[in-house]
Formats: C-alpha cells, structure tokens, sequence
C-alpha cells in the first residue's frame, strides 16, 4: 500500500528571520475563489468610494494675485514654471509656479485691459502682451534680458541666471528690469489719436513671429524686430466684424484659425490673401485652442454654453460638442498630450473634458468621448473665470479669475502629489482598473460620477434638462 | 508525484504552449485569431482528461456560461418583439440596424476575447504546475489484493505516515460533558470542542495545546467560529453567546432563543442561526445588526449548513426536507423532499455547489445535483442512521453513522462507487459530529465519549492562497489584522446572497412577458402618482381656501362648476333625459287614471307599476 498525506515544510511556511519576506502561495484554482465576482464588484465599489474620498482637486492659489480681474494667461511653452498673467486693470505680473508667488508686477504696463498674452518659442523668457488701448509689449520674464546675456557672453560670472532661474528683481530703475523690450504699434495709431484694441495675440511656434487680432476687422502679423507689422489681412473673409481670437496651427507653419463676433470660425493661410474655410456658429466663439498633439483638431468655446471640438478638413459640422456648462465658455487650454482640455466658464466653474471615451486608447478625433465632462472644479469665492491653461507637465490647470485670483488645481483630483511608492502605484493602478470594469453598474457609475455642484448650477442644469425634453 | 501530473506528461510540453500564449499580438488579424482559436480548441481537446478540465475551468471561472448564453438569447427575442409604436425615430432605427444585421465588429471583438480568454485558461493551467507546489494526498493499492478500505489508522500511525502527520492520529476521552460537537476555523488551525454539558475549548492545531477551556455550566447546542479562530459563537440554553479566544464573553445575543444550530458567511460576515422556532436569523457580526429573520413554519431545526459557492443556507428538516434560503427572501428560494417520511439529519455540500448530500432518517445518504435539483443516486448506511455527513475541500465524503464513520472518494458524488474509500470505526461511540479540517488531510469526529482526531490521505487542499483572507492557516498576528480590515472592506452586502453568484454585473435575464408586465407596472405607478399629486394639489388648494365670502373661492367654484369632464357630460345628459320624461308625464297627465295610484304607493313598490 502506497500511502502519501499531506505534510508542509516549515520552510514553505514561515520565514526563518523576521528580515525575511513572508512566504506567500498562489491557488488559481477558481473553487478556492467562491463569489469572485460579487467580492470584485464590492472592492470596485469601495474603489470608487476611495477615489472620491482623496479627491481634493485645490492645490493653492498664486499669492497675492491681482488688483483687478485677471483677464489672459500665459505658460511658457519651453519651461515648466513661468507664468504670467494679465489683469483687467493693465498690469501684467509674472509668476513662479513652483513656488507659487510672484516675480514681478508691471505696473501700468497697458493703459487698458490686457487683452492677450503669449510667451514666445525661444528659451530667452520673452513674451508678448496686447492692451486694449491698441498697444502691444514685448517683455522678458528675466530682469535686462540676463538669460541672454548670461548665455551668450560671461558664463561664470551668473550661473543662477544661466540655469534659467527665476530671480526676483528688487531694481532700483524706475522702468522695469523686465521691459518692455519693444513697444508695436499699428501705424494708424501713431497718426491718430484712434486707436484699434487689440483682442488676442498668438505667437508662432516656430518662427519668430506673432499675429493679433484687432478691432479693425484685421489680423496682423508681427515680425518682434519691426515695429509695424509685416503683413496686415484687413476685412478678412468679407466681414467686418471684429475678430475676437487668433491662433497659429501648431503644425502647419502658414495656418492661422480665428474666431469673429459674426459668429464665424475660419481658417486662413498667411501666405495668401484670401480665406480657406469659414462656418458660421449659432452664437459667437469666445476662444479657440489647437489640439497640440492632433494639430488638425480644435477646440472652441462658445457663448451657447458649449465646446465644440472640429476637424479643420470639414467645418462644416463639429466632432463632439461638450456640453454641461451653464454660462458662456470664456476660455479652453489643452492638456499638453492632447486628450483632454479645461474649459473656463461665465458660470463660475472649471470643467474638464476628455476628447476619449474612458478608459480608451485611441481618440479618434474626439469621436469617443460622450461629451460631457469628466470632473468639474469650483469654489465658494470663484468667480467669473476669464482664461485657464493646464502647465507643462499635465498635472496641474491655472485658473484667472473675475475675484482677482490665480487658482492652481490638479489636473485629476484625486491624484496624490510626490512621488508614489511601487506598492502604492500597483494598488492605485488596480482600483483604477476595477472602477473601469464595473463603470457601468450603477453603484459605481452613480459614486464615480458623482459631483457636489452649487445650487446655481444644479438648478440651472436641471433647468436645460426639462427644456432639452420639452424640445425633444 | 501524484497520478495527474504523470498524466500530464504525456501532454504536449508547456514550452510549446507558452509559445502559443505569446502568440496573439494586438496587430493580429482577424483570420489570425479564428485559426488560432480553433487550434486551441483542438489542443484543448487532445489534452488528457484531468488536464482537459483543468483547463476548461479556468476558462469558465466560476460562470455558469449556459445561463448566460440563455440571457443573450432572451435579449434578442426582445428585440424580435419590441412594441415600437412609442419609440422615438432614432430608437426605432437603431432597432431595425441591431435586428438587420449580425454586430461584425461586435463579432470580431467578442472572437478575440475568448480566443484570450481560452489562451489564459492554457496558461493558468500550466501556470499551476509551477505554483501549485504540493500535490493531494492518496492511497494507492500496489496489489489487487490490497483494498485501501482495510487500512486502519493503526496502520498508518505506525507504517506510513510521518511523525508530524501522524500526531493527528489521536483520541481525547472527555465522558463528563460529551456528546462533543467539534468545528475547525476557515485555515483549519483551530479547532472548536463544544461539549452539550457545557464545556467549551479551543485547540491549537499546530502544537496540539488546549488555547483555552472554559464551563458554561448550561447546555450546548452548538458552537462555531466567527471570521478566524479569535472569536466564536456559543449556542447555549437560553440564548447564543459570543467569546473571544481567551473564553470571554464578549456579547450576548437576546434575539436567537433556543437555537440549535448555527452556520457563519465568512464573505458577509453573517451568523445565521436557527433553532426550536423554526425561525432562521441573520446576524450581521461586522455591525451588530439584525439582518433579517424569517419563520420556516417548519418546527424545530438543527441542520444547518452554508453552501461555500453561493453563499446560500441550506435547512434540513424533520418531516424530510431541505429548504434553501437567502436573507433578501422571506419565502424560501426552493423547497426539496429529499428522505419522505424521515427527518433530515444531516447535510453537506461540496465546494464547487454542484453536489448536496443528505443524509436521512431512512438510513440513507443521497446525492443531489444542485443544478437540477435532481437526486443522483443514494447509499445506505449500515450500523446506524446517518448523524452527519460532511465534504472535505477535494470532495471526499466523510458519514457518520451509529458508531462508524465511512469516507467515499470525491467520485462517489458524480457516480455511484461500489466500496468506500476509507472507514474509522469508534467502538461503543455514536458519533455526532464530523468535519474534515481544512488544508489537512485530517478529520475530526465529535463522538459520545469524547473527541477523535483520524488522518485521511486526500482529504485536504494542497495549496494555499495567501490573498485569500483568513485561510492562510501560518498567518502571524500582523497578518491576521490586515486581513481583518481588508475583509471587512470587501464585505459583501447580504442582498448579494443568491442562487447565481455570479448575477451581479451580467445581464438581466429577460423576458418578455415579465418586462411587459413590468412595464405596465411602471405605466400604473406613474399614473397613479399622477392621480395622487393632482389629489394632492386640490386638497392643498382646498386648506387654503379662506371660509367665509372670500372672492377667491368663488372664482374658484366657478371655475370648477365649467370644468367638462365625462362624468359632467353623462349627468348633464342624466338631467336633460329625467327633465323631458317628466314633461313628457305632466303632457299626458289628464288621460292617465292610474295616476292616483301611482301616486299613493310607496316608492319601493313603484317598479311594479
């Protein structure tokens, strides 16, 4: 008789030190596993539970902020920490994200409302900002321009500067040690006491150059070296009417898009005169973004509470329309890899929506995405927001606002900030992958998606929905 | 080496597998993935037996594929007989797109998944040549003339077994407060004495020393384990009691009076119990809540017992028969005569839910397949009734009976064996009790003269699962206060008890003449609401009105004096049809002379005239 019973090893067991791992053991056998599933959709469950129990999406704001409403923002498009920002008011400040303060106030660097500010493609810290009393400045975030400098001639004797810090100037010049650098003009301004207000500036992301919009109906193209623009495109695509935003594609060196208060969207090509592709809107675009990864896509806010993603090859109907707002779309910024952008409303909140659909891989165009939006984001003293911008690293989202504050907010809520450890990242990652399975029960939808909103904009939202019904 | 593996050598070698396993990249076409999945299936299929099946339960789990095939199949007979006069055009399109045309992509995408699907099943099941470090034990016979069923635990003690093992072979005498009930936690490294006397003790399995012993002084009539081995549930005269592990009474529990047998759902930290009421109770341990109680309406009960795959508690009773119940129905879920005219003594199941055995009154043990609830066939027992009957985790049958206990082999459940696989006989003790201790090849009897402790090769689950909370039975004290958290956060919600575990997250089984019932439910319950908020809208209106000569309320009345409505319509016609019958009778008044008469009779008679 051959008999064999079952014996363990103490050394399959237990550890021989207490510097030891514990031994584990592995049975795949399902029948050691009884009601996998229903213990699976319970640890889903409290996935989601969990997730919107760390989500605390307010990391700070920039101190201090401004006197007046911050009307435009810029990141740098070369370096994660400047900012600069500029305020109704005319002042334009520069800030330090990484620790979260500011650099330098310009003082009275525009009579009016600063209008537009975009940094440009060198690594030497120059930007650009348009008043609405018809001025446009060039400015370099380093006090005189040392970047460059330092670079260039003497690199011993100023190696902070040539790390490319950010040092705060406590100068004792009258003018600013930041600029302007150069003031522009349209020449009709230098002539008359008229003046046209610029509305947007962009600058080309490869080129040394940069257009803006202007309340003459015109977009001009700058060369920073020439103080009166090298090309003018006056009465574009037959309209009259004032174009509000221009941007410069990415991609496509000659490729302009704008928006006008006819309501348009167009597309135009620099090197000729005449359009390539206009739609008009129901109700006027406030803002339009490139799709920095997708460069044939865009973004548009618009006043009917909505952001439409197109494709520039067919205008003539919008990829995904990204409703939930309750007030006019004043401003969108990308994520830099391109599968989500931010969007700043008239109707106090942030949103955030994905261009894919959950837990995809491939965009599409914007084609898989529901439209609706993935997190909202506010807070009891935001107001009106006028510009938001995700930073470099697609961590965090900026946000200017009508209370004279810059809010910085992480990019997903509830992401832990620092580093995570191997075992924390396989667990997160885990949670992540349970909540995607079971997404669709309604326990989980119902926790995953679940978003505390004001009053205003429940009523409002509730409001649009009866109307959407009674429409239907 | 045990029989499977030498078996599995004959199999194609598992380098060729993993090959194969590596082979489906996300570039692959479709036509790639068709002949992949049908030289799988093949492979599959030439695959020995036990190899065979191994693989095809990983590729089911635990799912139970032809139900839900039968769901998918009922979706589409929807589809067939949709009521589309209410549907909007977009639906109604979509409809017409779905019933058209078989989902290509859909098709594509489902091809994939299963050729995935059947490709992990391949890998897990070489996977677990490697994990799967110990093997089941056995008796194997070297000569037709040995019989594994002439082997005595005498002979094993001194012949066969190791010294460790071994030790399990033992005898305890404790005549004073027998019968002894005897219970192992979920790892099987304690163990749980309930003398009916009221003597209580706790064994540590591992160095066979007493962990506590304490007198309730009071009868027993059961005992088990909470979640692990710190805490249990002590069914005593009155009421059940809880202790820890040092024998201190932690809490009492008034509502479960009388109670004769208990049952805990580890997954959802339930103790039920029930007992000379017929009532069965849910205890939620993790809360302290009362779950829910229901009245079985059929007299006093003691066998209890938890079915390990869906959690559902199985009731045998004494007029024969078993009911099964979860804490969401206060009906139960199936109702089953498995011994006519004797009472259920005892019951088991096994681990993957398919078998139930009962053992009777009659003196018969009978199989049951659970999924028809059918009985499969029936042995009898001799020397006594069957008192208890109990499955190990590899599916060995352990009957207790009078003074003996008989073990089947696991294929005993599936077809009916001709000579059990093992016996212990417990000369001049009637058994009561019997377990197989988890992860061992051990089982423990609780007899009238005490405890016994006897070794059956095969009994036990070779391999542990460390994830898996409290089964781990080398689990230090760090470990086991992890687990208790983390099983507390995956406790499963008793709603969740059901006949399919796997109901949760898969399709509504449908059809159709439920859903249109259910959908003229909803239709009857907005209406009604309807009626209601209108009812209350008025009576609201009503509290308002001011009494007295408020101008509101006459504009009011008025206003609800011009409401038409049908019931206005037909009394206004009502009013019309009596005002020209009387013209009609004042017209014709002179001629008539029974009209005196008429007038006279009292109105009940008036009909006869």
């Amino acid at each position: 008789m051959k008999v064999k019973a079952l014996a363990r090893p103490q050394s399959t067991t237990s550890r021989s030190s207490l510097h030891d791992l514990r031994p584990t053991h592995k049975n795949l056998n399902p029948q050691s596993h009884p009601q996998a599933r229903a213990r699976e959709y319970t640890r889903a469950v409290t996935a989601a539970k969990l997730d919107r129990m760390f989500a605390s999406p307010f990391v700070g704001e920039l101190k201090g902020g401004h006197v007046d409403a911050v009307s435009s923002l810029a990141i740098c498009r070369t370096n994660l920490c400047p900012v600069v920002t500029g305020a109704v008011d005319g002042t334009v400040r520069i800030w330090d994200l990484q620790n979260r303060r500011m650099v330098a106030s310009l003082d009275g660097a525009h009579s009016r409302n600063v209008s537009g500010i975009v940094f440009g493609n060198g690594i030497d810290g120059q930007f650009y900002s348009c008043g609405e009393e018809g001025i446009i400045k060039a400015w370099s975030i380093y006090p005189k321009g040392q970047y460059i400098t330092a670079d260039v001639d003497d690199e011993d004797k100023k190696p902070r500067a040539r790390k490319g810090n950010l040092k705060s100037s406590q100068d004792d010049d009258a003018e600013s040690p930041h600029g302007p650098l150069n003031v522009y003009r349209l020449p009709s301004a230098r002539n008359s006491s008229f003046a046209n207000a610029f509305h947007s500036i962009d600058h080309h992301w490869s080129e040394s150059q940069f257009a803006t919009a202007s309340s003459d109906a015109a977009v001009h193209l700058w060369d920073p070296e020439r103080s009166t623009p090298i090309t003018s495109f006056n009465n574009l695509w037959g309209s009259d009417d004032t174009v509000t935003t221009v941007r410069y594609n990415p991609a496509e060196r000659d490729l302009i898009a704008h928006c006008s208060s006819d309501r348009g969207i167009g597309l135009h090509d620099t090197r000729t005169a005449s359009a390539l592709q206009k739609t008009i809107m129901g109700m006027k675009s406030n803002c339009l973004e490139w799709n920095p990864m997708e460069p044939y896509m865009f973004v548009v806010g618009n006043e009917d509470y909505n952001a439409y993603t197109f494709d520039m090859r067919k205008l003539s109907r919008p990829t995904t329309i990204f409703k939930g707002h309750v007030g006019a779309v004043m401003s969108v910024g990308w994520s830099p890899t391109g599968t989500e952008f931010v969007t700043g409303s008239y109707d106090k909140t942030i949103r955030i929506f994905s261009t894919r659909k959950e837990g995809g891989t491939a965009s599409h165009g914007g084609y898989g995405s529901n439209g609706t939006a993935r997190d909202i984001y506010h807070t009891k003293r935001m107001q009106r927001i006028f510009c938001v911008g995700y930073t470099l690293d697609h961590k965090y989202i900026l946000s200017g606002s009508d209370d004279t504050n810059i809010r910085m907010w992480k990019a997903r809520s509830s992401e832990k900030i620092g580093q995570l450890s191997a075992r924390e990242e396989s667990s997160l990652q885990y949670r992540q992958a349970l909540v995607q399975k079971y997404a669709h029960l309604p326990e989980v939808k119902r926790i995953h998606k679940a978003r505390r909103v004001p009053k205003f904009i429940k009523k409002e939202t509730e409001q649009a929905m009866v109307q959407k019904e009674k429409r239907r | 080496m045990s029989k499977s593996i030498s078996q599995s050598d004959e199999a194609p070698p598992p380098s060729k597998k993993t090959k194969m396993a590596s082979d489906l990249t996300l570039g692959a076409t479709h036509n790639q993935i068709l002949e992949q999945r049908k030289s799988l299936k093949k492979q599959i299929h030439s695959l020995p037996r036990d190899q065979k099946s191994k693989v095809l339960s990983h590729f089911h789990g635990s799912e139970r594929t032809d139900m839900s095939k039968q769901r998918l199949r009922n979706l589409r007979e929807d589809d067939k007989h949709q009521d589309t006069s209410n549907m909007s055009d977009i639906q109604r399109h979509t409809l017409d797109k779905r019933k058209r045309r078989q989902n290509p992509a859909l098709q594509r995408q489902m091809h994939r998944r299963e050729t995935k699907r059947l490709q992990n099943a391949v890998a897990a099941a070489d996977a677990e040549e490697i994990l799967h470090t110990h093997t089941t034990g056995l008796v194997e016979v070297e000569t037709d003339m040995e019989r594994t069923l002439q082997l005595t635990q005498q002979q094993l003690k001194n012949d066969h077994l190791q010294e460790g093992v071994a030790r399990n072979i033992f005898d305890l005498e404790l005549k004073e407060y027998s019968p002894y009930k005897l219970r192992y936690d979920r790892s099987g490294r304690f163990s749980l004495l309930a003398g009916a006397a009221g003597h209580v003790s706790i064994i540590d399995q591992h160095s066979l020393a007493l962990t506590s012993e304490f007198f309730v002084n009071e009868t027993v009539r059961d005992a088990c384990f909470l979640h692990n081995g710190s805490m249990m549930a002590v069914a005593q005269e009155k009421n059940v009691f809880v202790y820890d592990d040092k024998g201190v009474e932690i809490h009492r529990m008034d509502g479960h009076r009388r109670v004769m047998g208990m049952e805990f759902l580890p997954y959802h930290w339930l103790l039920a119990t029930i007992g000379h009421s017929g009532q069965l109770q849910y205890q939620d341990t993790s809360t302290g809540a009362l779950v829910s109680q229901h009245r079985t309406k059929m007299g006093p009960c003691g066998v209890i017992r938890q079915n390990p795959f869906n959690s559902v508690v199985h009731l045998g009773h004494t007029n024969g028969t078993v009911t099964l119940w979860s804490p969401s129905s206060s009906e139960y879920l199936v109702k089953l005569l498995c011994h006519k005219g004797s009472p259920v003594t005892s019951l088991a199941m096994d681990r993957s839910g398919r078998y139930m055995v009962t053992g009777g009154g009659d003196s018969k043990v009978k199989v049951w397949d659970l999924r028809m609830y059918k009985e499969v066939h029936s042995y009898n027992t001799y020397g006594g009734a069957p008192t208890c009957v109990d499955i190990s985790q590899t599916g060995i049958l352990g009957i207790g009976h009078g003074c003996h206990t008989t073990f089947w082999r696991p294929e005993a459940l599936r077809l009916k064996m001709k000579e059990p696989y093992m016996k212990h006989q417990l000369s001049g003790k009637g058994v009561e009790s019997l377990r197989f201790r988890p992860f061992e090849d051990v089982c423990g009897i609780g007899h009238t003269m005490g405890i016994s402790s006897i070794v059956i090769p095969g009994s036990g689950e070779p391999n542990l699962d460390s994830m898996e909370h409290f089964t781990n039975p080398y689990m230090d004290n760090k470990q086991r206060r992890e687990a208790e958290v983390r099983s507390l956060l995956e406790k499963l919600s008793p709603e969740m008890i059901a006949l399919d575990p796997d109901a949760i997250g898969s399709v509504e089984e449908s059809n159709l003449i439920q859903r249109r019932q259910r959908m003229r439910d909803v239709a009857e319950e907005a209406d009604a609401r309807k009626v209601e908020e209108m009812e209350a809208l008025k009576n609201k209106k009503e509290k308002k009105r001011m009494r007295g000569r408020s101008k509101i309320a006459k504009k009011l009345a008025r206003k609800h004096k011009n409401i038409i409505d049908d019931n206005m319509l037909k009394l206004k016609e009502l009013r019309e049809k009596e005002k020209a019958e009387r013209e009609a009778e004042r017209a014709g008044v002179g001629g008539d002379g029974d009209s005196d008469a008429d007038d006279e009779t009292p109105s009940a008679l008036k009909r006869f005239f």
